[in-house]
Parts: C-alpha cells; sequence; structure tokens
C-alpha cells in the first residue's frame, strides 16, 4: 500500500471550500495531506497518471460545479474507466436540486451531501464524512487493478 | 285558411260537373277550387268548344245570342262555318292542319261586322283534343295602335342595366306599368317555403305602398301557382264582371268538363275575385315569372280606376316580355350573387390580414361588422379557447353556452367531419331557444374544431320583427266579400306574420357558401394559432430551461461566496483576541444575514421548480395526504397546537400528491406561525359547491379550507400574501418565514386550475380556501 493509497483527492475550486477540508482532515487526524485538482479535468488527469506517476487515492471528494469538465463529467469517466471504476467518489455540493442529486447517483456516486452555508456545520459535515469513509467504512484494493492496467 | 290536407272536403257540386258561377260562393277551401275548370267564362266574349275532326259546336257560352244574335240552342250541333262565314272556317282548318295548336292560343282573325254580330277577334287553341274559339270585341283605340313590340325591345333593353336582383325587378315593374298603364304594377316573389314578398313595386303615386309585404303561401293557392306555371299571362280585364256559363258544363262527346287553363277568358277563381273585389281592384293582369319548371314570382298589375280591356297585341308584348324576364332575372340574381362573393371574399381577406399582422385570432373582431353586413345577419358569436366574443345583436352568454351544450351533442356536429347547421327556425330543433328568438330565430352553426371547441355562430332575428305593415293604420275598412276580411292585404299579412313567428328570413345555399369559406378560412387560424402556440411553448420551455439553469447557477455561486463570508466571520468571531463586543454583534449579525440569505435562496429554487416539475395527475386520498403535512409540519415545529380539527374526513381527488401535500404543509404551518393565542386551534376541512348552472363546467367541486384564529390579515392585505417574498411582519417574528410559502401554494393550486383565496380579518383568524379542477388540467 503506497502512501498515495491513503490520500484523498479533493476536487474543488474554490480556496475557503477547500480549506474547510483541509482544516476537517486535521480534525479527523488524517495523517497524509490531501491531493486537490481544480477541474474535473485536473482530477482524471491525475487519476489517468497522465503526468507520468499513477496516482491512486482512498477516495474522491468531488465538487460538482468546477470550471471546464465539469463534476458530472469526471464522475461519468471514472466510472467509465475500468481501472477506476470501483473508486469510491463522494459528491460535496452546493445544489440541493433533485435533478442533480438523482443524476450523480445514477452515474455512480456512492454519496451526494450538501454543502451547509454555515461554517460550523460545513465543518462538522466533511470532518464526519472523511472519518466515516477513511476509518469506518471498508474500502476496496484497487492497486492491484490498477497496476494490472498499466 | 285552412289546406285542403286536413279537411276532407266533399263539394257541393258532388261528382257534377263545376261551374263558378253557381257553386263559387260555397268555396270555402282555396285549394280545392277547380280553378283549370271553371265552367264558365268573363261575359265579355264568347267561347265555343268544336269538335275538331268537324267543326261541330259542341258547347258554347250561355251569352251567345248578346254578341252572335243566336242562342246558345240555335248553335249547339251546328257547324261552326255558320258562325264564323267560309273563309274564316277555313284559315281555322289550315291552322289546325299546321299542329302545335295544343295549349297554344293563337290570335288569328278577326270577324268582320255582319248585320248580326259586332267585330269580332278570333282566337283559338286545342284542349284536349277539342278546338276552343274565344271571340272578343277589339280594344277601341283612340289612337293608331302603338308599336308594342317596338316598346317591349325598349322595356328589355332596359333589362339589362340592372346590377341587383331588386333593381332588375324594380325595372321589370316600372316597365310593365309604362306598356300597359296599370294603376299598380308588382313583382311578387315566391319563397322557398312558399309565401309570397312585394319585392319591388310601381304604383299611382296616390296608392298606399305594398312594398316589402309578406303573404301566405294559400293566398295564391295551389291550383292557381299549377296555371302559372303553362300560362304567361292572365287577364281579368273587368273584375267581378258577369259570368257566362257552357252550355252544357260538359263536353257530349267525352262528358268531361273544358280545361280553360289557356283560356283568355277564362273565368277567374272566386277567391281571386272576392281578393280583388276586396282590394277595389276593377282590373288585374298577372305575368307569370320562372326558372325552369318552377314559377319564381308573378308580375301583379292592379288597376283601381276603371276596368282595362287590353288588345291582342299588348298581351302579346306582355307575354314576351314575361318570357324576356324570366330568362334574365336568373342572370340578374346571378350577378347579385356574384357582387356578393366578391365582397365576402374581399371581406375574408381583409380579415386574414387583419388577424395575420395581430397575429392573433381575436383579430377577427375588427372585420366583425362588415362580417355581419356581406352574411346579412343580425349578430354572430365565436367561441374560441373557452371566451365568446359577442359582435351585434345575439343571445346572452349563458345562453349561448346552453346552445353550445346543445350542438355539441348533434351528431352533425360531432367528430372531425363535423357540418354546418343552418335553421330559419332554431326553436324547432332546440326548445329554449324560444327564450332568444328575437335575436336568434335564425342560427348558422360553424363548427371550428371538432366537439364544438371552436365554434362560429351566425344569428338572424326573428322574421317578424323585420316585418312592418307599410299602410297607413287609419285605412277604413272596405265592404269585404263572403269571406270576410281574410282576403284582404292587411288581413292576410297579419296572417302570414302569425305563422312566421319564431322563424327568421332563410339562409340561401349562396350564404352557405359564404360561411362555409370563411370557415375554412377560420379553421386555417385556429391551426397556424395552435402552431404558433406550439412555437410559444417550446419558447417558454426553452426560457423554463433557462430560468433553470439560472436558479442552478444562483444556488451554487451565490452561495459559494455565501459559505465563505460566514466562515470568515466565524472564524474572526472565534478569534480570542477580538474582545470588543459590539464588533462580536456586528460579526454575528452578518453571519445570521448569510443564513437568512441562504433560506431566500432556496425559496427561489424551490418557488422556480414547483413551476416547472411536470404534475402527475391520479386518484389521491387527500385524508392520507393531509396526514403527511401534518407530520412534516409536527417534524418542524416545536409547539404543536393543541387542536387540529379535521370535520370530516377528506375526499379523494384527481391530483398530484406531493404537489397538494406541499400545499398543506405551506398551509398548516403558517396557521400555525401566525398565531399567539395560547390554544391554537387548526380547522380543515371542505365544502361541496356547484359551477354556476350556465356555466359549461356546472358540476360539482369540492373547496378545501385550512382556518386557524390566528392574528388574521387586512383585507387590504388579502391579495398581497400570495406574492413571493411579501412579508407582513418582521424577519424575526413568528418563525421568520422568507414568504414564499403561499406564492407556492397558489403556484401549485394555479397548476391544478384551481383557486386559492383567502377570508381573513386582524383578531378574527384566518381561513384559506383553495380549489383543484386537475381533470382539466390533465387535458391541458
Amino acid at each position: 500500500m503506497s502512501s498515495a493509497r491513503r490520500s484523498v483527492l479533493v476536487v474543488e475550486d474554490s480556496d475557503e471550500d477547500f480549506a474547510t477540508v483541509d482544516e476537517a482532515a486535521k480534525r479527523a487526524s488524517f495523517p497524509n495531506p490531501l491531493h486537490r485538482a481544480n477541474t474535473g479535468g485536473e482530477c482524471l488527469a491525475l487519476l489517468r497518471g497522465e503526468a507520468g506517476d499513477g496516482f491512486l487515492p482512498a477516495m474522491v471528494l468531488l465538487d460538482l460545479n468546477t470550471p471546464g469538465l465539469d463534476g458530472r463529467e469526471a464522475l461519468a469517466a471514472i466510472r467509465s474507466d475500468v481501472a477506476l471504476g470501483a473508486l469510491p467518489v463522494v459528491v460535496l455540493s452546493t445544489s440541493a436540486n433533485p435533478v442533480d442529486i438523482a443524476e450523480c447517483y445514477a452515474l455512480g456516486a456512492n454519496a451526494y451531501h450538501v454543502k451547509p452555508v454555515q461554517y460550523p456545520e460545513h465543518l462538522k459535515l466533511v470532518t464526519e464524512l472523511l472519518t466515516y469513509w477513511l476509518t469506518t467504512s471498508v474500502l476496496p484494493e484497487l492497486e492491484e487493478i490498477h497496476e494490472r492496467q498499466s | 285558411m285552412s289546406s285542403g290536407a286536413d279537411i276532407p272536403s266533399t263539394p257541393v257540386w258532388n261528382d257534377g260537373p263545376y261551374s263558378v258561377k253557381r257553386y263559387g260562393v260555397s268555396i270555402t277551401n282555396c285549394d280545392s277550387e277547380p280553378v283549370q275548370t271553371p265552367g264558365c267564362i268573363q261575359a265579355h266574349g264568347v267561347l265555343f268548344v268544336l269538335r275538331s275532326s268537324d267543326l261541330t259546336i259542341l258547347q258554347v257560352s250561355e251569352n251567345a245570342e248578346r254578341w252572335l244574335g243566336r242562342s246558345p240552342q240555335a248553335l249547339l250541333g251546328q257547324p261552326v262555318v255558320g258562325v264564323l262565314g267560309a273563309s274564316a272556317e277555313r284559315r281555322l282548318r289550315s291552322w289546325l292542319r299546321e299542329g302545335s295548336t295544343e295549349h297554344n292560343p293563337r290570335h288569328l282573325l278577326t270577324l268582320e261586322a255582319t248585320d248580326a254580330q259586332p267585330e269580332l277577334e278570333l282566337t283559338a287553341h286545342t284542349s284536349d283534343g277539342a278546338t276552343v274559339i274565344e271571340l272578343e270585341p277589339p280594344i277601341p283605340t283612340d289612337v293608331s295602335a302603338p308599336d308594342y313590340y317596338a316598346l317591349v325591345g325598349h322595356s328589355v333593353g332596359r333589362l339589362q342595366g340592372g346590377q341587383t336582383l331588386q333593381h332588375f325587378c324594380q325595372t321589370v315593374t316600372q316597365e310593365v306599368r309604362r306598356l300597359t298603364g296599370f294603376d299598380r304594377v308588382m313583382v311578387y316573389k315566391f319563397h322557398e317555403d312558399g309565401h309570397g314578398e312585394v319585392f319591388s313595386e310601381s304604383r299611382r303615386d296616390d296608392l298606399q305602398s305594398w312594398l316589402g309585404l309578406h303573404y301566405p303561401a294559400e293566398d295564391i293557392p295551389k291550383p292557381a301557382r299549377e296555371i302559372f306555371k303553362q300560362l304567361w299571362i292572365r287577364p281579368v280585364p273587368e273584375v267581378g264582371a258577369e259570368l257566362a256559363e257552357l252550355i252544357p258544363l260538359t263536353n257530349p262527346d267525352t262528358g268531361k268538363p273544358l280545361t280553360m287553363t289557356f283560356c283568355a277568358l277564362r273565368g277567374p277563381s272566386v277567391m281571386y275575385t272576392e281578393y280583388l273585389q276586396n282590394m277595389g281592384v276593377k282590373a288585374a293582369l298577372t305575368l307569370s315569372i320562372r326558372r325552369g319548371e318552377m314559377l319564381w314570382g308573378l308580375i301583379a298589375c292592379h288597376h283601381y280606376s276603371a276596368s282595362m280591356q287590353l288588345p291582342h297585341a299588348m298581351r302579346a308584348a306582355c307575354e314576351l316580355f314575361a318570357q324576356v324576364v324570366s330568362l334574365q332575372h336568373h342572370a340578374a340574381e346571378e350577378q347579385e350573387h356574384h357582387q356578393h362573393r366578391i365582397e365576402a371574399d374581399r371581406i375574408h381577406q381583409e380579415l386574414l390580414a387583419a388577424v395575420t399582422s395581430a397575429g392573433e385570432f381575436t383579430a377577427v373582431a375588427a372585420s366583425m361588422s362588415h362580417l355581419l353586413k356581406v352574411m346579412q345577419v343580425g349578430g354572430a358569436a365565436l367561441f374560441h379557447e373557452r371566451r365568446w366574443s359577442m359582435f351585434g345583436t345575439t343571445p346572452t352568454e349563458s345562453e349561448l353556452d346552453g346552445l353550445r351544450r346543445w350542438l355539441r351533442d348533434q351528431p352533425s356536429f360531432m367528430g372531425s367531419n363535423a357540418q354546418l347547421f343552418a335553421t330559419d327556425s332554431l326553436s324547432r330543433h332546440y326548445a329554449p331557444a324560444e327564450g332568444f328568438a328575437e335575436s336568434a330565430s335564425g342560427l348558422l352553426a360553424v363548427p371550428l374544431a371538432i366537439n364544438a371547441k371552436s365554434l362560429m355562430l351566425w344569428f338572424r332575428p326573428e322574421l317578424v320583427r323585420t316585418l312592418k305593415w307599410g299602410g297607413n293604420p287609419d285605412e277604413k275598412p272596405m265592404v269585404t266579400g263572403p269571406h270576410g276580411p281574410r282576403l284582404t292585404p292587411r288581413k292576410s299579412f297579419e296572417l302570414f306574420v302569425q305563422s312566421v313567428r319564431l322563424t327568421s328570413r332563410p339562409w340561401q345555399q349562396f350564404e352557405l357558401e359564404a360561411a362555409n369559406r370563411l370557415r375554412i378560412l377560420l379553421m386555417q387560424l385556429v391551426v397556424s394559432q395552435v402552431e404558433r402556440l406550439t412555437e410559444l411553448n417550446a419558447e417558454l420551455s426553452r426560457s423554463n430551461e433557462e430560468l433553470d439553469a439560472f436558479a442552478y447557477v444562483a444556488s451554487h455561486d451565490l452561495k459559494e461566496p455565501l459559505r465563505g463570508i460566514n466562515k470568515y466571520a466565524h472564524q474572526l468571531l472565534e478569534d480570542a483576541t477580538l474582545g470588543d463586543a459590539d464588533q462580536r454583534k456586528k460579526l454575528d449579525r452578518l453571519m445570521r444575514l448569510t443564513v437568512r440569505m441562504d433560506s431566500l435562496l432556496d425559496s427561489l429554487l424551490q418557488f422556480s421548480r414547483v413551476g416547472r416539475v411536470a404534475l402527475r395527475f391520479e386518484e389521491v386520498d387527500l385524508a392520507e395526504v393531509l396526514a403527511e403535512a401534518v407530520e412534516i409540519v409536527e417534524a418542524r415545529q416545536s409547539e404543536w397546537p393543541t387542536d387540529l380539527l379535521v370535520q370530516r374526513r377528506l375526499p379523494i381527488e384527481r391530483c398530484d400528491r406531493s404537489a397538494v401535500r406541499e400545499v398543506f404543509v405551506n398551509l398548516l404551518s403558517n396557521a400555525l406561525k401566525y398565531n399567539d393565542k395560547p390554544r391554537r386551534i387548526i380547522e380543515v376541512g371542505y365544502v361541496v359547491a356547484s359551477g354556476s348552472e350556465d356555466s359549461l363546467d356546472a358540476r360539482q367541486h369540492n373547496v378545501y379550507f385550512v382556518r386557524d384564529n390566528g392574528f388574521g390579515i387586512h383585507p387590504r392585505h388579502h391579495q398581497h400574501v400570495f406574492k413571493i417574498f411579501r412579508r407582513l411582519h418582521g424577519r424575526d417574528e413568528h418563525g421568520g418565514g422568507n414568504g414564499a410559502g403561499l406564492t407556492i401554494v397558489k403556484k401549485i393550486v394555479e397548476r391544478h386550475r384551481g383557486e386559492v383565496w383567502v377570508e381573513s380579518s386582524p383578531g378574527q383568524g384566518s381561513t384559506f380556501f383553495f380549489t383543484l379542477r386537475c381533470e382539466e388540467a390533465g387535458n391541458e
């Protein structure tokens, strides 16, 4: 298990929101640094190792409305990639629109969360979900599949 | 006067031969009078019936002695040569050999005066094989006889210029009067139902006008009409003059009475004579106007000052004129219809242009006054998109609704192949129409879409409304004949008026054609409007999608910075070094503002979604929906009231379940929120109301209500409460609603084609009512 295996990829274009996730990670006592992608496109590039180095996080925390290739498209691309198909993707979005929620689950999101406007709530939510996904739940072993593919 | 059909009458003359002179007075039924075999002639001439083979006298009029100096008894059985002389007899024989003598009277010669007899004009024809000779004294003329053919030629020339049938007929009456010198000449037109109308008139200036008067069909009985289908001219030179009976009344060879249809001397009908006498007419002349086999009308000439003998040449001229009129009046009518069609088409084009440029079907209204004129109607009503547009004089809207319901159920009116429905007596088909007979005795209904969803109605007023007795109301009654005043123009007119109650002027073929052309045009407009609506709908859904996108972006893009602001305010507040209580208060306020803005954004989103989401209509148990709503509200509200009263179990209604639940949730939470009573009471129930009886949708429907004992709302705010973000209370009072709840309620109810309203006053609590009419909504 590489160190990257234990990392979280945060797809987020807002610095404030990324900082909140960072703060939550500290509170959840998550030791490894977070990886950040500003857009859906960046996210895919990182996951596919287009920069040369294969990178496989434990999970993706995905914001929907990012510039360029947005979160929805990134999610669809992840789910249609054999190597990434089982990668847990948790959507964290401003939108409470039922259409968005239904669409994300249909595309294969593992969970959908609405970002609260109030900071304490926002922080609490991200802390809890990181704790849940990284400690409470059991995640799939993706490395071998990834290596076999590459 | 009763019609011959229902009264079995045994004539007093039984089966013996009829004589108008002997039995005329007993006639009570016009249609039974044997006018073609009257057995008598007018006594100003003599009539012989000869056996055609040997010219033996078989019958002779009883007045023979006066003109010929020999009694009928002396003449009967004798060869006619003894009366005519050898040369005239030869002329007669040779003419008979020529053929085409049957029913074709010919002025053959003039018998010169002798010691025994005056000069006499001889006319001959054959009837049922027997030879009929009519002898009349020549008409003395002061000046040399005018050239009647030239006169007729001149008159015919004048007929050419007619623009309309009316104009044509006016010329006819003027020319006939000029030609004959009668005091009054009328064109009497038969309508389709057989009744007659004085269509044009030329009269001596001092006479009353009878123009435009209508008379019942019985006034010119069937037998008389039959005669005029065969005969061009019928003179009665001296009304009420002595009659001379034929001796014997029947032909001894055949045992039959003489058919006198073509005899100029034929004894007139007793009814006709009485009618003329009642009118003070001294002499009459009738010409027929025919169209093919049909009798279209008559040219009726009356002379009041004296009897009037018409010279043979003039009669021939009149006959020729009547034939020309018969040939040409059809052309005049066609010309008029053609003009009418052109005018109608011009208006249709105008209408099309108006509607096209206005882009709206209702632009039809602009051309309506023209259309009413061209369709010759009193009013019209257009039903389109559930609304009536009325023009001119029409029944009321509720009467129209009833009529439309009835039309919708007529077989001819249903389905895609719906036909025009035209009647000149609507009440005969649809009894309630009697109530609005004045404005709409005549109906022309034009379907523009199936099942009367769109239709055009044309109305004609009751005919009697437009009929007026033209004569002097103080006209002195005359001494009338045995049938009393029945046989006078005035009485007859009144009888006609009675007979046409509840009927309008009939719809003519060319008018139906015009209505049909207009129908096609209107249907095209309806179709193009549907296309337009489809386009608008597409546009609307595009802009809805844009709104959706906007709301989405608003939620995200506005909320993101909002979250940032909230975060920094929070972090600043947590900073221990910041001790200033005032600044802490401001930061706290800042955070609360972000929360408030967040809630507003959520409402905006929810509201935009309510308008867009497709509703699913199904049978929904509203009792269940209410229970669910109560549960939701209970979860949100810390203090649930002591009492929720549900008067009776709510019914099952066709609606969208979650939308109506949203309605209850909003109304219940408002009822709770705006209430400071120690014991809050909310009452939920419904009442059954029926639509107005006259409206098309007279079904019963439920009116639901949610009543509270809260603050109440001043009536001046009743409309405002449904407006988005319109608040009546401070932001943080009463649980701080965001002002979108009732707007959402209104939107949902409206999408069910229902209505929502409030009854309330301050301190009295509020009752919110709403209705759901989703069946209609489902068809949208």
